[in-house]
């Protein structure tokens, strides 16, 4: 953790309270509108004049029609299934496939590591409907396991990327040190290595997880059934009904989906320090 | 033409011609229902499925009806009957998906003129579209139209989403019009003394499939243009689409809001609610929520026909169908449902769960009783007569599809009343659809 | 990194680190190697198994699907029947495309743009949240949210902001006074793509923010103290010290990101659809609405592929700087 020294605390205040305060504000300014729509009686939505940044006669009206009317608790468990087993999966091959690339000389080492960031550039717009014919061949169409499995398509490219920096940043010193002490190459690797690398592990954990929870045309196509759904899909088709917007069910959906996905980050981001301090400091 | 269909399909065809024959005549012809009120099981192997791929309606109710309807068969016909509900502009997503890897839903809804977009993957249901003409009569021609492609109907027609003119009639009675005006010029000159209150009309301009193109298209035929003739040449440079394109331009500063170049399906029912505009062309979806959340401006709410142009009177309709797929294994089943649903006694049903927001596809359901409900629905029963598809008066083929998604037409607009002059923007307008149409 | 002013503090870290290894690591007693072990002790043998999860899936789930990607950017295929071989027809098509080549400009301003904000205000935010300070957990946690909510609600969320009745941020301007009449946010070519860029950074800061926290706490304090202490102010520190160790990280990121926002589709298809006047099309877009609703899986195909060879050649040259350091 850095501790910064500063001069005068009026130079704190404009190097590092002004930023924060305008960083913070502008990234969840739009986070407090959703909330006071979420809970905004729908009268007071279409009303023009209207102050919008708070309302005298807040309702859980919203939030308990975004439960009745669709099986929003439904899609939540389904949601965090499908995003913690791809993060999973993706995580665990681009942890190895990233330590590969990085640190061990092997002749395909080149074109094998090109290969599988090339895949990364066929859009996911392209690929739905050949996938769909694999995912028909398999048999797990409207299952979860249909998007658990090709989800990792496009987070295994950047997981094996983004830990091949990581791995790029921990000299090979450490690693030879442990060898010479008689660690083999597997037990150096799996010691000292991917522990230096957590933070890497972290924020790609978290990009992939992300990614999962947000994703749409593939739960869209491959997913049908109402139980299958995910937040994004269901939540979107239905209560988007043709040209009539449900707003405040549809912003709540939008908090429930997000906000405790936030709390559970922010344990993690924590363990980025614990864990570096632990690993350098030894 | 050769349907997809196995041995068991076609052995469990002639049972069903022979259970039929062996409960007399009135069984032949009525399909399910006869053979229900002649009391016999129909036989369809046990653990049959079938699924149905619908839009989520904007009615909430006719959902409900149409899941009640669909268990209702599968009880009567002992089979499996499951309904997905998705957003209609994710309907082609898995549309596409389907056919490609063909598999997936066994009916798919069709909207507009996807029958011809989708033909090559879509049954023929000449025998069921035939039969329900000759009982209610003949379809509407925009019905019609978008349903058959070539020889063969590849959806039964199901109902049309009329749109009217959405206005309030306080309003109008304040600058002098006692109902909505019957020509442009009138309409101008009501627009202008609305705007001026600061309550003008409102119109989408952006890109969505639905009211954005009710004007495009009904403007440019009311005016006498049209995007192609009908031999299906590239026709739109023409006198009368420069008069629309400049009548739009006029009236763009005189009368209507002037956030509509950014406005989406939905936009102008959030205006129209909020009380900033004084009429809009859209569904009967304002109406519908005006009523329920907004009484005081449901009252005042009336709905009018788009107004008569030099080349006539027209609105921008393409119709909604079912289709059912040709790599369905379940085609007989799906051709009884669609058979019994649109049967009279259950199309009424869903019919009137549908509360006036949809037209029935033959004339026969004119008559039907929910219109005297609410005569302010009237306009939607009439606009039907009126209704054409994209790419009237030539055929409503996919290159007529390629036109609408690229929204040639809104954009001719939307480019001249951002600037661009009105030649300018018919030429563009036309080497564009050239290039469509190549 | 031969020649860097950081080279004697890395060479320290790496004293240290070799000190530390032995403690950090309780390395057991040395065991005679198993056969097993003997083979994963050569380089290639180890590779390969540690590759073959992510090739095996890759392969399966991937390998098919990518190959007739290519193939249908260069067929005539329509939804439903079968495709023939046209060679470069639809490249052709596009570049006769108006609209295409309006979506080709949009791309690359959108992307380049877009993402020298991210990187920029992604960089600032972690630097700010590399500190101590109350809140700091809670702050780190909420910065994520744009990065979270799933695009499609948070569009909607902007759409409603930037409408041109409801429009929040016209309420704040006419009623403090700096406006009269109410702007059209997505109404106007230009400022669509103004709003479109700016949701696009709202959304992506985080998550760069979030990944160069994570490489600037791997830098360690000990460099930044001796720098200062050699004279370095607060900048020279970042620029010298910090940057050189974080850049492969950034270059990742970056190119990911890039990668990403030029294939974008969701968020430009909820907030405009390509309107107004087709004036915001982007490839992802455009693509959807020709493969889709049109139907042609080869032409939407054809524009999803067309910056494929440019960005191939991208990943490869960032392949081998990343490499070579070695």
């Amino acid at each position: 953790m850095t501790t910064v020294r500063y001069g005068s605390r009026l130079k704190r205040a404009v190097t590092f309270h002004v930023p924060l305060v305008l960083m913070v504000g502008a990234t969840l300014f739009p986070f407090y509108w959703m909330v006071i729509t979420s809970i905004r009686p729908d009268r007071e939505l279409y009303n023009v004049q209207m102050n919008p940044f708070f309302t005298l006669h807040p309702t859980l009206k919203h939030f308990q029609d975004l439960f009745a009317l669709t099986m929003f608790a439904h899609w939540a468990w389904n949601t965090l299934f499908i995003a913690t087993v791809s993060t999973a999966i993706s995580l665990s091959c681009g942890l190895l496939a990233g330590y590969a690339l990085a640190r061990l000389q092997f002749r395909w080492a080149a074109p094998l590591g090109t290969l599988i960031f090339v895949t990364y550039l066929v859009p996911p717009t392209l690929l739905f409907i050949p996938l769909g014919d694999v995912v028909k061949t398999f048999g797990i169409g409207d299952t979860p396991w249909a998007v658990i499995l090709t989800y990792p398509t496009f987070l295994i490219p950047f997981c094996t990327w983004l830990l091949m920096g990581y791995f790029k940043t921990i000299p090979r010193e450490i690693e030879e040190c442990a060898r010479i002490d008689g660690a083999s190459r597997l037990q150096a690797m799996i010691r000292i290595s991917f522990p230096l690398a957590v933070p890497g592990i972290l924020s790609a954990g978290i990009f992939a997880f992300t990614l999962s929870w947000n994703e749409f045309l593939y739960a869209l196509v491959f997913l049908s059934s109402p139980q299958q759904k995910t937040i994004p899909i269901g939540v979107f088709t239905e209560l988007v009904r043709g040209d009539v917007f449900y707003w405040g069910p549809l912003m709540a959906g939008a908090l429930l989906g997000s906000i405790p996905v936030a709390l559970v980050y922010s344990f993690f981001v924590e363990h980025y320090v614990t864990a570096l301090t632990g690993a350098v400091k030894g | 033409m050769a349907m997809r269909e196995g041995r068991q399909t076609i052995h469990r065809r002639v049972f069903l011609r022979a259970a039929g024959a062996a409960a007399g005549a009135a069984v032949a012809s009525g399909g399910i229902p006869g053979i229900v009120s002649a009391q016999k099981a129909p036989s369809f192997p046990k653990g049959t499925k079938l699924n149905v791929l619908e839009w989520v309606s904007f009615v909430p109710a006719s959902d409900v009806e149409f899941k009640r309807l669909a268990g209702e068969f599968g009880k009567l016909a002992g089979v499996d009957v499951t309904v997905d509900l998705i957003n209609m502009n994710d309907l082609n997503p898995r549309i596409a998906s389907a056919i490609e890897t063909r598999s997936g839903p066994d009916i798919i809804m069709m909207i507009s003129n996807w029958p011809h977009l989708y033909a090559d993957g879509l049954a023929d249901v000449d025998d069921v579209a035939e039969e329900i003409a000759k009982r209610d009569g003949a379809y509407y021609e925009h019905n019609k139209k978008v349903s058959v492609v070539g020889n063969s109907w590849k959806a039964v027609p199901l109902c049309s989403v009329p749109s009217t003119w959405a206005y309030r009639e306080d309003w109008f009675k304040e600058v002098g019009a006692s109902k909505f005006p019957d020509t442009w010029d009138e309409w101008r000159k009501v627009g202008i003394a609305l705007k001026k209150k600061n309550r003008p009309m409102g119109q989408a301009f952006g890109h969505s499939l639905g009211d954005p193109n009710n004007w495009a298209y009904s403007v440019t035929w009311g005016f006498g243009g049209a995007e192609i003739d009908q031999a299906g040449r590239v026709a739109i440079n023409s006198k009368e689409t420069l008069e629309a394109v400049k009548f739009t331009v006029a009236v763009w500063k005189d009368c209507l809001d002037e956030g509509g170049l950014a406005w989406d399906d939905s936009s102008n029912n959030r205006a129209y609610l909020a009380g900033t505009i004084s009429a809009t062309i859209n569904g009967a979806s304002i109406y519908f929520v005006a009523k329920r959340q907004f009484p005081d401006i449901a009252k005042v709410t009336g709905h009018g026909h788009m107004p008569n142009g030099p080349g006539g009177r027209f609105y921008s309709i393409g119709g909604q169908g079912r289709a059912i797929m040709k790599y369905s294994k379940n085609q007989q089943v799906a051709k009884e449902f669609l058979r019994w649903f649109m049967d009279r006694p259950q199309y009424e049903k869903w019919m009137a769960s549908n509360d006036g927001y949809v037209v029935g596809p033959t004339p026969f359901w004119e008559k039907h009783s929910l219109w005297e409900k609410d005569p302010k629905l009237a306009p939607f029963k009439e606009s039907v007569k009126f209704g054409r598809w994209p790419g009237y008066p030539g055929p409503p083929s996919r290159k007529a599809s390629e036109a609408l998604v690229k929204y040639i037409l809104v954009d001719m607009y939307a480019q001249a009343i951002k600037g661009m002059k009105p030649e300018d923007a018919v030429k563009w307008a036309e080497s564009e659809l050239k290039k469509a149409y190549a | 990194m031969a020649d860097h002013p950081v080279e004697p503090f890395l060479a320290e870290r790496r004293a240290r680190a070799a000190v530390a290894a032995p403690v950090a690591v309780a390395v057991p007693e040395v065991r005679r190697p198993t056969w097993l072990g003997h083979l994963l002790e050569r380089e290639h043998v180890l590779a390969g198994v540690l590759l073959a999860p992510t090739l095996i899936i890759l392969a399966v789930f991937i390998a098919y699907p990518f190959l007739l990607g290519i193939w249908l950017a260069v067929s005539d295929k329509v939804v439903g029947r079968p495709g023939a071989f046209v060679g470069l027809e639809n490249f052709r098509v596009n570049l006769n495309d108006a609209i295409f080549l309006r979506a080709f400009q949009n791309t690359f301003v959108y992307t380049f743009i877009a993402t020298v904000l991210k990187l920029v205000l992604g960089m600032g935010a972690a630097l700010l949240l590399n500190h101590h300070f109350r809140f700091k957990r809670i702050v780190r946690a909420s910065m994520l949210l744009p990065w979270i909510v799933p695009t499609v609600l948070s569009t909607l969320a902007w759409q409603w902001m930037f409408d041109a009745t409801f429009s929040v941020f016209n309420w704040m301007l006419m009623n403090v006074g700096l406006i009269s009449t109410r702007i059209l946010w997505l109404g106007d070519g230009v400022m669509a793509m103004g709003c479109l860029i700016l949701v696009n950074v709202w959304r992506g800061m985080p998550f760069f923010a979030i990944t160069l926290l994570a490489g600037l706490q791997t830098v360690n304090p000990d460099l930044h103290e001796a720098a200062e202490i050699d004279g370095a102010n607060a900048w020279q520190r970042f620029w010298r010290v910090t940057l050189p160790l974080i850049k492969p990280i950034m270059l990742v990121v970056v190119l990911f990101s890039m990668i990403a926002t030029f294939a974008d589709f969701q968020l430009i298809y909820v907030l405009t659809r390509g309107g107004p006047y087709s004036s915001t099309h982007v490839f992802g877009t455009y693509a959807y609405e020709i493969a889709m609703r049109a139907a042609k899986l080869g032409q939407g195909a054809s524009i999803s592929l067309f910056l494929f060879p440019f960005l191939l050649v991208v990943i490869v040259l960032q392949l081998w700087y990343i490499r070579r350091n070695d």
